[in-house]
């Protein structure tokens, strides 16, 4: 079975192990044991609460309980750009127009930005190949809906995500080489490591105070932005059915959109529900939709000790009858609470 | 004997011919003769007009060939750019890119929309025919406009500048233009240059044009090639200039790139360098004339009948006076004791 947790501390060397294995473009996962080791120490005492909530980035890894191994890993940050400001480019728009000549120029502009300061940030969704399959992709991202769902209180109201941007086949990007290279005079991959060391506020310092008129970038870097990298792209479609979109910010090197999303408005603050374990009676049963043929996440309520899993069980009026075998994943008994999210957004919500 | 002049009147229809030879693109001299017209007449008018501070006025010159050519060429100044609005131009801005912690240091130039020029004399309209082109009448048809402004300084600015024509292929079109002016104008150059009427001083610029600095490495590779390159027309104009003290690299014209010289008048030469002197009848001074003669513009130091010629004669340096021989003196119409204004050429 595969259950998401909150990570421990000695998670650390799997999770170095896996590092080693993404690719260039993920700039929130570099193999690094001293970063890694720091990340790792704050996620901890995020789960802990020792650190106030804007300070804590609760990473999760999911743990394949057959064997013991990390499958993935994901992370959610309390609030970004408190420490070293935190830069996107907003898309906007500047109409130049002359009655005199009857000229209507909409420009597209890119606009450095720190308005999305503060936020909390979804990141760092990394799961291995060999996991590729079924449900497990959902399972590990749409994990972290169901803990904001749990601990709303934790997060700021707006939420962000930043997909990894266009590169073609090679690694190149196109926005990269139409902009960016002009500012740094060095490679896409050589930024993205500095960027993963901390330093993109360095690099981004270099890059033009003013707005951009999209119009001038070379076309193959103007048709990139807002685009994801197509590995992203199953990810992307993810985060959307859960209520986040794309408004317009773009990433400073590669252009990669980012999606927001208001934490009221998610899906998982809507539809996820309490349960308390326990068997449901056969009336309940039958009146719920469809029994087993919609897996639902189910996630325990104790911050220090998260645990999610995917299960084939409904909760029927407030009661959930999971398996001996799930209650003992999630570290729960009969009678704990549960939270529940169906994994799939519902065709008809009011079914 | 070659002799630059205020315009008059009657030198319209001979502007008219020299206008239809002017190239495409390059706006030398006004079209249609009523426009041709006006410009005459604001120069008489300009040149009559009692000024305090320069604002609308006009001065245009012609080169008057002693023989059946008649005027050969012709050269402007116009006391305050931008005169009823603003004079717009790219101002060439350098920004460094300086990151002490990731030791980069590099500078990035960008254009920046700008009104700077604004209230500077502007000089223009500087035309001269193929067989004057390497004579010393041309430095003289450039330098005079200058000698005016020294001898009337209350009439002009204390900056001076000069847009030359920036490089168009043989179509017309700018690829300078074509990577900037055209996606926010939506025109092809030579429609936007007529639209304009080659003005640079109309609203409608800045309604259309960037409010933000463009960089420039984000241009193609033409465009920024065609950044302060000037026309072949404007080569001589430009020999003339950059030797009179003028600058380029600081600005560049909005619509096709080309270079904008500028200047304040103190590293001017003619300005610096220049004389006046009194008249006086040429004498046969055997010593003096021993001395290698030397080449100079000299103007009647008058501001209603400005008329100007190219004299070798002694070198002036050391003189209270100017001996002038009587074809000289007829040329620039003045008398024993009038003032003549001299610069070396």
């Amino acid at each position: 079975m595969l259950v998401v947790r909150a990570i421990k501390a000695d998670d650390l060397d799997a999770l170095y192990y896996m590092a080693t294995q993404v690719g260039s473009g993920m700039t929130t996962l570099k193999p690094d044991m001293k970063m890694m080791g720091d990340r790792v120490a704050i996620a901890v005492a995020s789960f802990a609460e020792t650190i106030p909530p804007e300070k804590r980035d609760y990473m999760f890894v999911m743990e394949d309980t057959a064997t013991g191994r990390i499958a993935g890993v994901c992370a959610i940050k309390g609030a970004v750009g408190l420490t070293e400001p935190f830069y996107n480019y907003r898309i906007g728009t500047l109409v130049h127009s002359s009655r005199e000549l009857d000229v209507f120029t909409r420009m597209e502009t890119l606009y450095l930005s720190n308005d999305l300061t503060g936020s909390t940030e979804l990141c760092s969704l990394f799961l291995h190949p060999d996991y590729r399959s079924g449900n497990n992709g959902k399972l590990l991202s749409k994990s972290r809906f169901l803990f904001i769902a749990q601990f709303p209180h934790l997060f700021t109201e707006k939420l962000i995500a930043e997909m990894r941007g266009y590169q073609e086949e090679g690694g190149r990007s196109p926005f990269y080489e139409g902009l960016g290279r002009h500012f740094f005079k060095m490679d896409f991959d050589s930024v993205d490591d500095l960027t993963a060391v901390g330093k993109k506020s360095f690099i981004a310092e270099l890059m033009p105070r003013q707005p951009l008129y999209v119009a001038y970038l070379p076309q193959d870097a103007q048709d990139v932005i807002g685009k994801v990298h197509n590995s992203t792209a199953p990810a992307r479609r993810l985060l959307e059915q859960e209520g986040m979109y794309f408004e317009g910010y773009v990433d400073i090197f590669d252009a990669g959109p980012v999606l927001q999303a208001r934490v009221s408005e998610l899906r998982a603050m809507r539809e996820s529900g309490l349960a308390q374990i326990g068997p449901t009676t056969d009336w309940d049963a039958a009146c719920a939709p469809e029994a087993g043929s919609e897996p639902v996440l189910v996630s325990n309520t104790v911050i220090k000790d998260f645990r999610m899993i995917l299960s084939q069980a409904v909760p029927v009026d407030g009661a959930i009858n999971l398996p001996e075998a799930e209650q003992k994943a999630l570290h729960c008994h009969t009678g704990d609470s549960v939270r529940t999210l169906s994994l799939n957004v519902r065709k008809n919500p009011n079914v | 004997m070659y002799v630059v002049r205020p315009v008059e009147l009657a030198d319209i229809a001979a502007l008219e011919k020299l206008a239809a030879v002017t190239m495409p693109g390059v706006h030398t001299l006004p079209r249609t003769r009523e426009k041709i017209a006006a410009m005459v007449e604001r120069s008489i008018a300009s040149f009559a007009a009692h000024v305090d501070i320069p604002s609308e006025e006009s001065y245009l010159f012609v080169l008057e060939c002693p023989d059946a050519d008649g005027i050969v060429g012709t050269a402007a100044i116009f006391a305050a750019a931008g005169s009823n609005g603003t004079y717009f131009s790219f101002r060439n801005d350098v920004i460094q890119q300086v990151s002490r912690d990731l030791n980069i240091s590099h500078s990035v130039h960008a254009l920046t929309l700008c009104s700077e020029l604004t209230g500077y004399s502007q000089l223009s309209s500087f035309y001269v025919g193929e067989k004057e082109r390497d004579e010393a009448e041309a430095a003289l048809l450039s330098r005079v406009r200058l000698m005016f402004a020294y001898l009337a300084p209350h009439r002009f600015a204390d900056r001076f500048f000069v847009p030359l024509a920036g490089m168009t292929d043989a179509d017309g079109g700018s690829r300078f233009w074509d990577a900037l002016g055209r996606k926010f104008f939506q025109m092809d150059f030579l429609d936007a240059e007529r639209t304009i009427g080659g003005a640079r001083n109309r609203t409608l610029i800045v309604e259309l044009m960037p409010h933000y600095p463009v960089y420039v490495p984000l241009l193609p590779g033409d465009a920024q090639a065609a950044m302060g390159q000037i026309h072949p027309s404007g080569e001589l104009a430009f020999s003339l200039l950059t030797e009179e003290g003028f600058e380029a690299d600081d600005y560049i014209d909005i619509f096709d790139g080309g270079p904008i010289l500028q200047a304040h008048k103190h590293s001017l030469r003619t300005i610096t360098g220049a004389m006046t002197r009194s008249v006086t009848a040429a004498a046969n001074e055997p010593d003096r004339n021993r001395e290698a003669p030397v080449r100079y513009a000299v103007a009647a130091a008058f501001e209603q009948n400005f008329r100007a010629v190219v004299v070798e004669c002694a070198p002036l340096e050391g003189q209270q006076t100017a001996a002038l021989p009587p074809e000289v003196l007829a040329a620039l119409q003045v008398a024993e004791g009038d003032n003549v204004v001299c610069v070396r050429i």
